[in-house]
């Protein structure tokens, strides 16, 4: 398993590669560290090429850069990553990023968050990454801080099960404890959640991994958030909705990526599982 | 996404698929609207082309009108890099590799941005033609149509030939063009599962152009008498054509690697090169934009200046070419080598007067429209575009003979000396330029993890050579990696083969480990490495299977036999129709 | 109908990278939704056809033949039986009655059949092992058109006096261990693992001293089970 990571070299750029260091650690997945040379990249997904605008912070320094990689890895002891260098442009200047990972890292100028940080807003390229990634995504926070659990949002119809997946997945790899945290929406109670879980071929799995399972109403859906650890790994699914819904409502994702400070660990539609 | 997909759903219950599951009907259909759409773009092009030109038009005439070319070109770089971040090449190499490597992926950004930057270029001046831009729009257009309805990759490929073939067919009025271009240069596949859509897509491309702007018929001209002294001349004038089609081959590379040594932002260069383009066009006005009323003149017969005049005009209008593309303006190639052909055609026919006065018989007219038709075909190397191009520009039919005479020995000739053509010099460079049902495209398409072995069995290095022994009894194969038992990082492979001798030696089990016997210097893959590298190596070293090592982790093997296996199944699936 | 990507992948007989990438290049008539391929079956077949591409449809499709594991020592020895006191002077005497004994392979022609090929076999070189065993066995599978063939088995018979054999450490055999297989695979593996019995000390000892079924069985499912593991 490999992960993503576009690093910049700057102090908030080693709290991202710290995350990213450390989520690989937990997870025994090996990070790949990509240097940019330019301020955008394009990722051709399955049924999209998304263009990645970096900021000028990512070419910053680009001396010192892979010694400070290599001191960051080195002070986490993570020594399974390799850099990756692009072997292909789609222009001369314009070089095109594989998307065979099974995590990528995304930096908040990617998530484009440092305009809107207070509005919670997840920045159109991130919604079009994971409407058509296979792999999710990694949201870092500004400052790194180890987690030492999970706790999953199971909610929606069809993010529950992709984002409980993704959690067990994470749990059987990292041994760390799960909790489930529900928000009802309007009539839906505990029971159809259980059955969403017997429907998705869930409840053993849910027995066996899920320590605790919290439930909430949904209109106190920011208050509650308090609940979840502040040494969580969240971990979430994304699901397209229509772009009026959005403008009215804000996505789930956005209320929480406003709302907590934690790494937030985002899979798409798409999401395959990790082969 | 979802109004989309519902719109799909519906089209699918009306038309139905095919035996094999082919969407062909749909595709028509789909082909017609991105016609359409490529069409439009062509006309918006075409309108803001002329809007752009009347209003640099007023300024035409100031002692300063040689900074024009400057400013537009500077002005349509900012545009591009900074306000849309296109990160922009020339555009038609950008769409082949696409198609080539990723199923015609294209931005959504692309559908417009190369019209505006374009249009600033060439309306202020600039030395290049609208049919690069618009290609990738036509073509992006295409690609965001498949996208919108998830199309997959074959369709999606003929859809971006459709934007391509409805681009080129409404701008030039010509629809065999378009589709030829498409199919020659863009799709490189001739079978009916293209040709069908695009063609449709030509046939859209065109008629909205035609509603919008009128048939004209770009370049009119008088009654050719052409005979057979003609026809042999052309073979003459096929050679002139190719030669400067290398001159501007080469001008364009040396002009686009000088560039690139200039310390300075990209819009600055780009300046640069349009202010110098703006000071020949002090002198040699005709070399200033896309050239179409000089070509007019010329194929009229009615343009002036002698024999060297014309010569000095075709090596002016390379030179300005160069420095408005090599520099960083936005445009494309077909113009500008329309007008150099018509210019070498000119100069061809005034050369041959001047020698033997009245052994051509024909109107100098024709030499010009013929010159153009060998330009094309050179420069772009793909005959067929260039005399149907020429054919359907001019209403030229009479022409024909000599027309595909000079098309298929300019082409031939400047492949002799370029052997890979403007569009696709840097894709070969590459590796990017992978045809359909080519060797390479079938290679690039299978993955180290599509081909792997995962069944070996791995031993750690400090294990004794008579445990080892044992393992080699439980297993089939031969080759076994050696893995370091408390890094768990790959150390070397054992090949029974190379350890054959010691095998049988009973001395040897218990005082040799397999580290002292593995070899530790073996080449390895990465599981993302190109299938065709590791191929490579093998060829290179005779060894018919490598190990795939990730992250200094053993992760399997690639054999030869495998690799043939999957080689087969695939060729046979990309090569059946 | 609906699978998924493994399965298809498993019916295509190739890798479900493979049929990802198929799919989404539209090279085969399948449409994807997550790990969920959805598809005509009949279609499918079609195109898999004129593609030339192994297809077999997943109800139709017979159980991979699996890695049958020849089964150990101890079960062929159960099958074949241990005799005591077998009769006899020179090797076809011992072999004689022995065949008659055993119980697994019936009817006249068969032990007729078997006789003669582990005469056959005799003639042509011993088969005796050293250390006063011999391992007769038939060089090609007994059958018999009407009376089918016997199943795999080792039928140890120890002699009632030792005989000379012309071993290979010339040393009288007072055991048999006869094979019977129906294929050279099985018979290969019998063999083999009687060997590699047999050229260890406490094995002989334990056969010398003609041990009672029960004994020899719990002895020779230790080595089956060493053997199983791959840990002898």
């Amino acid at each position: 398993m490999q992960m993503l990571h576009v690093f910049r070299n700057t102090p908030h750029g080693r709290e991202e590669l710290l995350q990213t260091a450390q989520f690989c650690k937990t997870m025994q997945a090996s990070p790949v560290v990509y240097i940019p040379e330019f301020t955008k990249f394009l990722l051709y997904l399955d049924n999209d090429v998304v263009q990645v605008d970096l900021d000028k912070t990512f070419l910053r320094s680009p001396g010192t850069a892979r010694e400070h990689v290599e001191e960051i890895m080195a002070e986490m002891d993570v020594d399974n990553w390799r850099f990756f260098v692009p072997r292909h442009f789609s222009t001369p200047f314009l070089p095109d990023v594989p998307v065979g990972f099974h995590f990528m890292g995304c930096p908040h100028t990617i998530a484009d968050l440092r305009s809107k940080a207070g509005a919670g807003y997840i920045g159109p390229r991130i919604r079009r990454i994971l409407a058509s990634a296979a792999f999710p995504l990694l949201l870092f926070s500004p400052v790194f801080k180890p987690f030492t659990r999970i706790a999953v949002m199971f909610g929606g119809k069809a993010n529950a099960a992709t984002a409980l997946r993704l959690a067990v997945r994470l749990h059987r790899l990292s041994g760390l404890p799960i909790s489930m945290y529900t928000a009802e929406e309007g009539r839906r109670s505990r029971k159809y959640y259980e059955k969403l879980l017997s429907k998705n071929a869930l409840t053993g799995v849910f027995a066996q991994s899920v320590s605790d399972w919290q439930i909430f109403p949904r209109k106190e859906f920011v208050e509650n958030l308090y609940r979840i650890p502040h040494d969580a790994l969240v971990v979430m699914g994304a699901y397209g909705h229509g772009t009026i819904r959005q403008l009215l409502m804000g996505s789930t994702v956005e209320i929480i990526q406003a709302h907590l400070p934690n790494n937030l660990l985002i899979a798409g539609p798409h999401y395959r599982g990790l082969a | 996404m979802a109004f989309f997909s519902r719109i799909k759903q519906w089209l699918g219950r009306i038309f139905p698929q095919g035996p094999a599951g082919e969407d062909r009907l749909l595709l028509i259909l789909f082909g017609a609207v991105v016609g359409i759409c490529s069409g439009l773009a062509a006309v918006a092009l075409n309108t803001s082309l002329h809007g752009m030109e009347s209003f640099f038009g007023q300024y035409r005439y100031n002692w300063w009108s040689f900074l024009l070319p400057g400013i537009g070109a500077a002005l349509s770089s900012i545009f591009l890099e900074k306000i849309i971040r296109e990160g922009a090449g020339h555009g038609v190499p950008e769409v082949i590799y696409s198609v080539s490597r990723h199923g015609g992926l294209l931005r959504m950004r692309s559908t417009f941005s190369r019209l505006v930057s374009s249009s600033l270029t060439i309306g202020s001046g600039g030395s290049a033609g609208p049919e690069a831009p618009v290609v990738m729009s036509g073509s992006a257009i295409g690609a965001n149509i498949a996208k919108a309805f998830s199309l997959n990759e074959r369709h999606r490929i003929a859809l971006v030939g459709c934007g391509s073939a409805g681009a080129v067919a409404g701008i030039f009025n010509a629809p065999i063009a378009g589709l030829v271009f498409t199919i020659e240069v863009i799709v490189g596949e001739w079978t009916a599962l293209h040709i069908v859509p695009v063609a449709v897509a030509s046939v859209s491309g065109a008629q909205i152009s035609r509603i919008l702007q009128g048939n004209q018929i770009p370049f009119t001209h008088l009654h050719f008498d052409v005979d057979v002294i003609t026809t042999v001349a052309a073979a003459g004038l096929a050679v002139v054509t190719a030669g400067a089609c290398i001159l501007l081959t080469r001008m364009m590379r040396t002009s686009h690697q000088l560039a690139g040594k200039v310390p300075v932002p990209l819009w600055t260069r780009a300046a640069m090169g349009g202010m110098a383009v703006g000071i020949i066009g002090l002198f040699l006005p005709q070399v200033l934009g896309e050239g179409y009323h000089v070509i007019r003149e010329m194929v009229e017969g009615s343009f002036g200046g002698g024999f060297s005049m014309v010569l000095i005009l075709m090596l002016a209008k390379i030179l300005a070419t160069s420095l408005t593309l090599g520099w960083g303006g936005s445009g494309g190639i077909f113009a500008p080598c329309l007008v150099i052909g018509s210019f070498a055609g000119l100069m061809f026919h005034r050369g041959v007067d001047a020698v033997l006065p009245g052994f051509l018989s024909v109107n100098e007219g024709a030499f010009a429209l013929l010159g153009m038709a060998g330009m094309i075909s050179g420069m772009l190397q793909a005959p067929l575009t260039g005399i149907f191009l020429i054919v359907e520009v001019t209403g030229g039919y009479e022409t024909i003979l000599p027309l595909i005479l000079v098309s298929v020995i300019s082409s031939t000739v400047s492949h002799a000396f370029e052997p890979s053509s403007f569009y696709f010099r840097d894709l070969v460079e590459k590796g990017h330029y992978l045809r359909p049902r080519t060797d390479a495209k079938v290679l690039a398409d299978l993955r180290v993890s599509e081909v792997l072995e995962k069944d070996c069995a791995s031993v750690p290095k400090n294990m004794l050579l008579g445990d080892f022994l044992k393992v080699v009894q439980q297993s089939r194969r031969n080759y076994f990696p050696v893995i370091d038992e408390n890094t768990g990082e790959f150390a070397g492979m054992i090949h029974l083969d190379d350890i054959r001798p010691y095998l049988f030696d009973n001395l040897l089990h218990d005082t040799v480990f397999l580290e002292q016997i593995m070899a530790a210097d073996t080449e390895t893959v990465d599981i993302d490495d190109e299938l065709s590298d590791a191929l490579d190596w093998m060829d290179a070293s005779g060894a018919y299977s490598m190990p795939v090592v990730s992250n200094r982790r053993f992760v399997g093997m690639v054999s030869k036999a495998t690799l043939l296996d999957r080689y087969r199944k695939e060729l046979m699936l990309q090569t059946t129709e | 109908m609906q699978l998924s990507l493994e399965e298809l992948a498993g019916c295509l007989d190739t890798h479900p990278d493979i049929v990802l990438r198929w799919i989404r290049q539209g090279r085969i008539p399948v449409k994807r939704r997550q790990d969920i391929c959805v598809f005509n079956p009949e279609v499918l077949e079609k195109w898999a056809a004129v593609n030339h591409v192994s297809f077999t449809p997943p109800e139709k499709k017979t159980r991979p033949l699996l890695e049958e594991k020849p089964s150990g020592l101890a079960r062929a020895i159960e099958k074949g039986g241990i005799y005591y006191d077998i009769p006899g002077e020179t090797v076809s005497d011992v072999l004689r009655s022995a065949v008659e004994r055993m119980e697994s392979v019936a009817g006249r022609r068969l032990k007729d059949l078997l006789l003669e090929k582990l005469l056959d076999r005799e003639n042509m070189m011993s088969t005796g092992i050293g250390s006063g065993a011999a391992v007769p066995h038939p060089r090609s599978p007994v059958r018999h058109e009407a009376d089918g063939q016997p199943e795999e088995q080792m039928a140890v018979c120890f002699l009632s006096s030792p005989v000379d054999w012309q071993a290979v450490d010339n040393k009288p055999v007072f055991v048999l261990f006869i094979i019977v297989a129906p294929t050279a695979r099985e018979h290969l593996h019998l063999l083999s693992r009687i060997s590699y019995c047999m050229r260890d000390n406490a094995f002989r000892d334990l056969i010398a001293g003609r041990p009672d079924p029960e004994d020899l069985f719990a002895a020779v499912s230790g080595y089956d089970s060493r053997l199983d593991a791959g840990t002898a």
